[in-house]
């Protein structure tokens, strides 16, 4: 019974949306918006897919490809990967475009990712961009006002809410017919969004992630249809609640995020990575420098050697005690390198953390939240990304440094810079190159995203109980 | 015409009003919040700098007192170059989150160098930054539309709009003084807190008054576009409420639609190189002189340097270890090869930048941000020219170093009293953009 009063009052107001054009307008433009969005990055997307899909074959050949070289050139050779982006990502590309997908990996130095695709904008997507994530989580909910806002207030300026009442219809059947239809009227946002999901949850993405990235949508639409009919129930006149929302949509999608960012980097200030680049430096100088056998931090190493293989110096020993030198130092250095990167990347994690804390004060941040830890497109993926990158790094860097000290003759070697001849001759064959492990990144388990987001899911918990409050008093509050 | 009594007594209406002054309130804390978080974020910045460029003179003197030769020191000598935030880059943080302000750079190839990054958190930069030049083209045309959508109808919903229209001496004047009595209240609000950060951080006078001109602008052409929806015959039935919409659909149009609409089509029509395109470039021009025959690399960097034309024998018994001059020489080679590609990337850059500024003509509040990342310098160009100052001091470098290598005079640490240092440079005056 509740439902079929509340389904023909949905009706009623959807015939005065129709009737009226800014409604209709706003509609329309918002559903166009919404595809436009979803075309374009879906393009744009895969476009990038396949361009770092073709750069990262290629500087794998290339690698491969590689003459007969000295093994420690490779090292300074280096290679590069790239960044394939997720499929979520159609969605909500989140820090992907401010990061820079591309590194290069090469002996002695962790190198920041290059080239992001901000840089190349002018300055127009700063505010705003043509993302859907964008459209779903700022602008969505300003149509969603913008239709809504006198949906009940009107009623009562035209003197018709009373009729309605005293012809038997329940507050509830009311507000509930009332965000019936605003409710509906947001899916023409909200199916294309949906419909795009589906789509994804067809890649290999796994379908929980999915569920939950569609259904945190879902609820934050649900939230405002809410918000929205509720103030217009609340407040007396048309043009009271409309100022209401305004601000309430100002505050919490358009104002808190930015707060947010700007609160994390004033009172948990990183230092860069140039700073922290000195402090490596300092610590590695004690370590001895990799090039140089003759360094003192190395005796100790040579002593050892010497006695493991039992012999005399370092010209009898069976191995290459140059390629042992790289070996050994390059290991050292990454554990300092990696120390200083985890630190760096801890701080920006805080850094990110704090600013989301803003999910407590605005419902779009914590579904900001959600969308770029679940869609993969967040400061944890991106680390993630560094961390993989560093893996392959010292893999290949080591693996060249085996060879260096296997098959590369000590004294051939020592000899290279006597003369061409001698250079030509230390070097190892192009067969050795074959040693880089493919690179395929992939984003956590969606278990591990899930567990990231849980937080941010609490605190849209939170939202969705304050907003069921604020139905129940504006039911509690609803006067003729 | 206006006379002094009729703003008296509209300026005594519009302080009566809780919500206008609530407004006021919210405007003035939110401006002077976005000012002193540009603030300590830009001392924050300068701070830095000084720490970087103390630790970058031990460093290098470290490595001058290890090294006993030219071709040594070049390798292992890095330095630091920065853009230092103007005195006006705390209201208008710009493209400084996105692009890089400081590079350590040294001898090596320079394309190798200059892409490195070491930008900001991305996820802050994501979030976007909260300074005074998003309050003022964002969020500034919404206060107004919030406060003066209803201007008439408030009055025609509380039956005064006729007894106002009759009483007063010129009805024209009182609507035109009450729009002043809320605008330049809002004007001050904003733009005291700005003055007085700008006179704590030094700014010029001329500086501070372009971006308070800038201010009041975007505020008079908000007002204006307000002002005439809400005056237009075609609208003349309309609801308050209903008018806003149509203010608010103008406000979304101007600032979101108009900008992503020119992304995409700037995008779609400037070709861009790709990135990693010119890195491997220059790292296959780099490595694969290794294994070339010699001449090849002197040749190529002949070409560009005739003056060390003959000069590129070696000196077995003095260089001991391999040759310096060509190690540095296929490093020149390398950007060589790549600067073909990379010009074509700062170019493409440009480009979009000056598509972008045709596009903001269009738009209210990109023209503000545009012109206020302008004249704080910390737009597009500004950061380009960082690049282009960096492109220039490496240049100089390989100077002073192929004069010390080809030239090949003994090792003396007194040589290092030439090496060039970096100096940032500062924009002398404001250049008039095609945008103003």
């Amino acid at each position: 019974m509740i439902l079929n009063v509340a389904k023909i009052i949905c009706a009623e107001q959807w015939r005065y949306w129709m009737r009226t054009k800014v409604a209709a307008t706003v509609l329309l433009l918002g559903a166009m918006l919404t595809i436009a969005a979803l075309v374009v990055n879906a393009f744009h997307i895969d476009e990038a897919a396949h361009t770092r899909d073709h750069l990262q074959t290629e500087a794998e050949q290339r690698f491969e490809a590689q003459p007969d070289k000295h093994p420690h050139r490779m090292v300074h050779y280096g290679h590069y990967v790239f960044r394939a982006p997720t499929p979520l990502s159609v969605i909500e590309p989140g820090v992907d475009t401010y990061t820079g997908n591309a590194i290069f990996l090469e002996g002695h130095r962790q190198n920041s990712a290059m080239f992001a695709e901000q840089r190349q904008s002018a300055g127009l997507t700063r505010f705003s961009s043509l993302t859907p994530s964008f459209l779903a989580l700022v602008l969505a909910p300003l149509f969603i006002i913008l239709i809504g806002y006198g949906s009940v207030s009107r009623e009562r300026e035209a003197g018709t809410l009373t009729l309605l009442l005293s012809q038997g219809t329940t507050r509830w059947q009311l507000l509930l017919g009332k965000l019936l239809a605003l409710i509906t009227a947001s899916c023409l946002f909200l199916l294309p969004l949906l419909l795009a999901c589906l789509y994804v949850a067809f890649s290999n993405e796994s379908a929980l992630v999915v569920i939950l990235f569609c259904l945190s949508y879902v609820v934050y639409f649900l939230l405002w249809a809410t918000v929205v009919t509720a103030c217009s129930a609340i407040f007396e006149k048309s043009s009271v609640s409309f100022t209401v929302l305004v601000v309430i949509w100002m505050s919490a999608c358009v104002l808190l995020p930015r707060l947010g960012s700007s609160v994390a980097t004033n009172i948990a200030p990183s230092i860069g990575k140039l700073e922290a680049d000195f402090k490596v430096e300092e610590k590695l100088r004690s370590l001895g420098d990799g090039h140089d056998v003759n360094d003192p931090a190395f005796k100790k190493l040579k002593e050892d050697l010497l006695a493991k293989y039992n012999v005399d110096s370092v010209d009898d020993l069976p191995v290459n005690f140059r390629g042992i030198v790289a070996q050994y130092s390059e290991g050292r250095q990454a554990k300092v390198l990696n120390e200083f990167a985890e630190t760096r990347m801890t701080e920006e994690l805080e850094q990110a953390q704090i600013a989301r804390q803003f999910g407590w004060l605005s419902p779009t941040v914590a579904v900001r939240s959600i969308s770029t830890i679940l869609a993969g497109t967040s400061l944890e993926t991106h680390h993630r990304f560094l961390r993989e990158a560093e893996t392959l790094r010292l893999e290949f860097v080591q693996a060249l440094n085996k060879v260096h000290a296997e098959k590369l003759d000590y004294k051939l070697d020592m000899n290279r810079n006597a003369s061409e001849e001698a250079a030509d001759k230390a070097v190892v064959g192009a067969d050795n190159w074959a040693i880089l492990a493919e690179f395929d990144f992939k984003p956590e388990t969606g278990s591990t995203r899930i567990s990231n987001a849980l937080i941010y899911f609490i605190q849209l918990l939170l939202w969705m109980g304050l907003t069921a409050l604020l139905l129940q008093a504006a039911v509690r509050r609803l006067n003729p | 015409m206006i006379r002094f009594n009729d703003i008296k007594r509209e300026a005594g209406f519009v302080f009566g009003h809780r919500q206008i002054k609530l407004t006021l309130l919210v405007v003035f804390l939110l401006s002077s919040l976005s000012l002193w978080s540009g603030y300590s974020e830009m001392q924050e910045q300068q701070a830095t700098i000084e720490r970087l460029l103390e630790k970058d003179e031990t460093e290098r003197n470290a490595v001058l007192t290890h090294q006993s030769n030219y071709g040594m020191v070049a390798y292992y000598a890095f330095h630091l170059t920065y853009a230092p935030p103007s005195p006006l880059a705390f209201a208008a943080v710009g493209e400084r989150d996105v692009f890089p302000w400081k590079h350590r750079i040294r001898m090596l190839a320079l394309e190798g160098q200059i892409y490195e990054s070491d930008t900001d958190n991305p996820e802050l930069a994501f979030l976007g930054r909260f300074d005074f030049a998003f309050v003022t083209s964002v969020l500034l045309p919404l206060f107004i539309i919030l406060l003066l959508y209803d201007l008439k109808a408030k009055e025609r919903e509380a039956r005064r709009f006729d007894l106002l229209n009759v009483t007063a001496r010129n009805s024209h004047a009182i609507w035109s003084s009450r729009v002043l009595v809320t605008l330049v209240p809002l004007a001050l609000v904003t733009l005291i807190p700005f003055i007085a950060f700008s006179v704590v951080n030094g700014a010029s006078v001329f500086q501070t008054v372009t971006v308070c001109t800038i201010v009041i602008g975007s505020i008079i052409v908000w007002s204006a576009i307000v002002l005439a929806i809400g005056a237009a015959k075609r609208f003349a039935n309309f609801s308050a409420t209903h008018l806003a919409s149509i203010m608010l659909g103008v406000w979304l149009v101007t600032t979101v639609i108009v900008p992503v609409t020119g992304h995409t089509i700037i995008n779609a029509s400037v070709d861009t190189p790709e990135g990693g395109d010119i890195v491997l470039t220059q790292r296959e021009a780099v490595n694969s002189a290794w294994d070339k025959p010699v001449e090849q690399t002197w040749e190529a960097f002949i070409e560009t340097h005739p003056l060390w034309a003959d000069k590129t024998d070696f000196d077995p018994q003095r260089d001991s270890s391999f040759n310096w001059k060509w190690y540095y020489a296929f490093q020149q080679v390398g950007d060589q090869t790549a600067k073909e590609l990379s010009e074509a990337y700062q170019a493409s850059t440009l480009r979009k930048d000056k598509i972008a500024s045709y596009v903001a003509l269009l738009s209210p509040p990109l023209l503000t941000q545009r012109l206020l990342t302008n004249a704080a310098d910390t737009d597009v160009k500004a950061m380009v020219n960082y690049e282009n100052n960096v492109r220039e001091f490496h240049a100089s470098l390989r100077k002073f170093y192929y004069h010390h290598l080809f030239e090949a005079p003994e090792f003396s640490s007194a040589s290092f009293k030439q090496l060039p240092q970096f100096s940032p440079k500062i924009r002398k005056t404001q250049e008039n953009t095609n945008e103003d």
